[in-house]
């Protein structure tokens, strides 16, 4: 997966127009900037009244994250507000090493990309580890939350039965038979194509290039025009659809469990204890549920993370 | 920047970029098999109906503001659209295709049309010529040359949007477009883009061709 916040199914079809990508980085970058308004000090946003500042890469997830944070911090009392939606990765880190704002919901295996881009590391704890060490000084990583948000390849109920699949290894049994769907990078990536064929010896029938976890590629898993996809594994079609997530047995795919990444000098007790408690609630079936609710339902991002962390009882200390 | 040259001249000179399935000399075809049936398709439906509203001058306000919306149509929407409803096939990108190139065929057939002199078709009744003939021997070689121009902005409309195709899984040049970008594969990008340029010249070159070779004969035919 290439060391950017996953592309939403809306701004992935947005995304092929190449020309809108320039308007929108510079409308990002001009964001962080107005960050620093009213902030002379320059002792980091969490000294401005304002309490603990999360910010939020632009993508219904991560929005979704950093409310439920602010929820949870001030469950334990921490005053807290939210700057959603300011950019990609590119900008938001740049961001909070500035200390424009004082904690990020992240993602393992891409934040340490990010930091790293010859990292190898694909396990849960190995990567957490593999951060601790290369986050910069004023940086550190809280332990991660059960939710995780990484790329999987899903077959559909009838495909599994039909060949008896479980894992990724198990797909030997279909060797060449299967129609592969996913967006055009997978043919090149490891966590795609190449992966598949050097860890687990499988090849496949057809490559059929299209989207990531958008539109085409469902369409195509649903009308059987694929038998495997490439989806993200909060997608909430995959628990609508009964499609089958296939075990990684052999760590092609790195591990994505969303992690909170913070400014070590707002990290005191209260705030390491809020995280943690949400950390051991939110599983990636209820985060692909809360997208689901966005998404789909079209709700604000907002109320469906203070509606979730109220009926969790993150919100009474 | 001269690398980058450097990389796109061998990308498109290696003679293994060009040979095999996902060779340029295949996607090229694909490429000109897409372009060439969107268009052909584009034109049965489209030159008819801009022959009928400017010969008749009869619902020429709501087939031009029909086309009209079918410019607007967004094409990527389209595809999608089509491929929901259909599945995946080649009909999406068909469809989003010829509902390129059918508004600038009927628009232009129809302003070809209503060119000609009223002098001349009033000439054409008066000997004793029928609606069709008057249409036939009259008015559509008079047209001729607009509608040629609408056929070759069809034309080349069809080729560089055919790109979609890739869009969909499927092949033609916009392979290399969509995959470079994806890849981050920027010289496989230039070399699409470039080919895709190309193409639509070469084509269009070859449409005035036939353009010109149709008119040869007509000043003395005119006079």
């Amino acid at each position: 997966m290439p060391n950017v916040p996953r592309p939403h199914r809306r701004t992935v079809l947005a995304g092929l127009f190449a020309a809108a990508t320039v308007p929108a980085l510079a409308a990002c970058s001009s964001g962080v900037t107005s960050l620093k308004e009213g902030d002379a000090g320059g002792a980091g946003a969490a000294d401005s009244g304002a309490g603990l500042v999360v910010g939020t890469a632009n993508f219904t997830e991560n929005q979704i994250l950093g409310h439920l944070y602010a929820e949870a911090l001030r469950g334990t009392g921490v005053k807290a507000t939210v700057k959603p939606s300011l950019g990609s990765r590119e900008i938001v880190v740049p961001a909070l090493e500035g200390g424009d704002i004082d904690l990020l919901p992240e993602y393992q295996g891409n934040l340490l990309l990010h930091f790293d881009k010859k990292a190898e590391e694909t396990q849960a704890g190995e990567l957490q580890n593999a951060l601790a060490a290369t986050l910069p000084e004023s940086l550190e990583v809280l332990p991660y939350a059960a939710a995780e948000d990484k790329d999987v390849f899903v077959v559909t109920r009838a495909t599994a039965r039909k060949y008896g699949l479980k894992s990724y290894a198990d797909l030997r049994e279909a060797d060449g038979e299967l129609v592969f769907g996913g967006p055009a990078e997978d043919k090149t990536r490891v966590v795609g194509l190449v992966g598949f064929r050097e860890r687990y010896d499988v090849t496949f029938k057809e490559f059929k290039a299209l989207d990531a976890s958008g539109p085409l590629v469902k369409g195509a898993l649903k009308k059987g025009d694929v038998d495997i996809a490439n989806l993200f594994s909060t997608d909430a079609d995959i628990i609508k659809n009964d499609w089958v997530v296939l075990t990684d047995p052999e760590h092609m795919v790195p591990a994505q469990h969303v992690v909170p990444v913070v400014r070590s000098a707002v990290a005191d007790a209260p705030v390491r204890k809020a995280l943690a408690r949400l950390g051991a609630l939110l599983t990636t079936d209820e985060l692909s549920t809360l997208n689901k609710r966005v998404d789909v339902d079209r709700k604000d991002p907002d109320d469906v993370a203070a509606d979730w962390a109220a009926k969790a009882g993150l919100t009474k200390n | 920047m001269l690398q980058l040259l450097s990389d796109l001249v061998h990308w498109l000179t290696s003679s293994a970029q060009w040979s095999g399935p996902g060779g340029i000399t295949a996607r090229l075809l694909e490429h000109i098999q897409y372009s060439l049936l969107a268009t052909l398709a584009g034109a049965v439906l489209a030159l008819p109906l801009g022959l009928f509203i400017g010969h008749t001058r009869r619902f020429a306000f709501l087939a031009i503001n029909l086309a009209g919306f079918g410019r607007a149509l967004p094409t990527v929407g389209l595809v999608t659209l089509v491929f929901l409803a259909g599945g995946l096939s080649m009909w999406p990108v068909y469809v989003a295709l010829i509902a390129l190139a059918v508004p600038v065929i009927v628009t232009n057939t129809y302003a070809g049309m209503t060119a000609v002199d009223p002098d001349v078709t009033d000439a054409a009744r008066g000997v004793g010529m029928t609606g069709f003939q008057v249409l036939w021997q009259i008015e559509l070689p008079l047209a001729l040359p607009l509608v040629m121009t609408g056929l070759r902005l069809a034309m080349i409309q069809v080729v560089s949007t055919a790109t979609i195709a890739a869009y969909v899984s499927f092949g033609g040049l916009g392979r290399y477009i969509f995959d470079g970008l994806a890849q981050r594969d920027l010289v496989q990008v230039l070399g699409g883009a470039l080919l895709v340029a190309a193409l639509a010249v070469l084509l269009d070159l070859a449409m005035a061709g036939v353009q010109r070779s149709l008119f040869r004969h007509r000043p003395a035919d005119a006079s």
